[in-house]
């Protein structure tokens, strides 16, 4: 096991010794102001997502039908997701050492993938049948389910990335 | 004024809370679950107000949905406050980021279930959109304003 994460390590170990790494690193004011970044880009990203969950769930935004909760959020759900990207991107590398030995950062990691795969299940299985249950007041399970995960999936990487600092399994 | 917050400080519960090593982190975590709610129950009437979003429905329509989740989310973010404010008490006395936070929660409060909440839900063409746009230019800003003072205080004070 120890040999196969050898490259990540090297390559986090690489980074962290590159000049622009450091120079971020030892920024008090720019390291802290990518965080106030990544906080709004948060609130863009899963403020949309969740939005759209409530509806998949058919407990809110009842009144629009799906199709359109999902289409005239994407943009803003997209827009989110890059931002959220490149700040985050940013703070790790910064400091990808704190990063590379943090369990709870990958934890946000790995939960971050899950996430993506249920969207990707919920686009080619369920919304397939969209047409039929659109403006239903009681979505389908497949779609409720969807729904739950999402909101599940999403709240666990918010509540890792605020709890990475606080690594208590060192 | 400053004994009032060493005070609270000093409170068993307060206490209790930073000799902890999780709770305070855990419900840290949580305002952040509730941000997220509140700032999708927000946008949904922001983007809508600037002409985004759901522009299929009355802007009412869309507020009245978007309701419940915002005083939720408003309830959630104070519930999950409380506790962290008394156990820092003395910390957020002397922090200008704490107040500056304060000082735009009362406004963006003051704001959004007053001048917002009225044109949001008036009848479709009593407020120009142009009046629309302002409204949610200063929802965005005052509410962005308290996440911004509030994530600087973890970093400066």
């Amino acid at each position: 096991m120890a040999e196969l994460l050898t490259p990540l390590h090297d390559l986090f170990f690489y980074v962290s010794e590159l000049e622009n790494s450091i120079a971020l690193r030892e920024s008090q004011y720019v390291w802290a102001w990518l965080l106030v970044a990544h906080i709004i880009s948060m609130c863009l990203f899963a403020g949309t997502i969740i939005m759209m969950d409530l509806r998949l769930l058919g407990v809110g935004i009842m009144q629009t039908p799906f199709s359109q909760v999902q289409r005239r959020l994407f943009p803003w759900q997209v827009a989110g997701m890059v931002f959220s990207a490149i700040t985050g991107a940013a703070i790790v590398f910064a400091d990808p050492m704190k990063y590379y030995a943090n369990i709870i950062f990958w934890t946000k990691m790995v939960t971050m993938g899950l996430a993506g795969l249920n969207a990707l299940a919920f686009h080619y299985i369920t919304e397939y049948t969209v047409v039929d249950w659109d403006a239903r007041v009681v979505p389908p399970f497949g779609a409720k389910l969807a729904g739950a995960l999402s909101i599940v999936m999403w709240a666990n990487v918010i509540v890792a990335g605020r709890l990475i600092p606080y690594n208590w399994f060192q | 004024m400053e004994s009032y917050f060493e005070a609270i400080a000093a409170w068993g519960i307060s206490r209790a809370i930073n000799e902890s090593a999780w709770i305070f982190p855990v419900i840290q975590a949580f305002h952040l679950v509730a941000l997220a709610v509140l700032a999708g129950a927000l946008l949904m009437v922001d983007l809508r107000l600037l002409g985004r979003g759901f522009t299929q429905q009355p802007v009412a329509t869309v507020a009245r949905d978007a309701r419940p989740w915002l005083i939720g989310g408003i309830i959630g973010m104070v519930l999950t406050g409380i506790p962290q404010f008394i156990s820092l008490a003395t910390k957020e006395y002397n922090s200008e980021f704490f107040r500056n936070k304060m000082l735009f929660f009362l406004a963006a409060l003051i704001f959004t279930f007053t001048v917002r909440r009225m044109v949001a839900f008036a009848p479709e063409g009593r407020f120009g959109p142009t009046v629309g746009k302002l409204v949610a230019i200063i929802s965005i800003v005052l509410w962005s304003g308290i996440a911004i003072e509030a994530r600087l205080i973890g970093l400066f004070s």
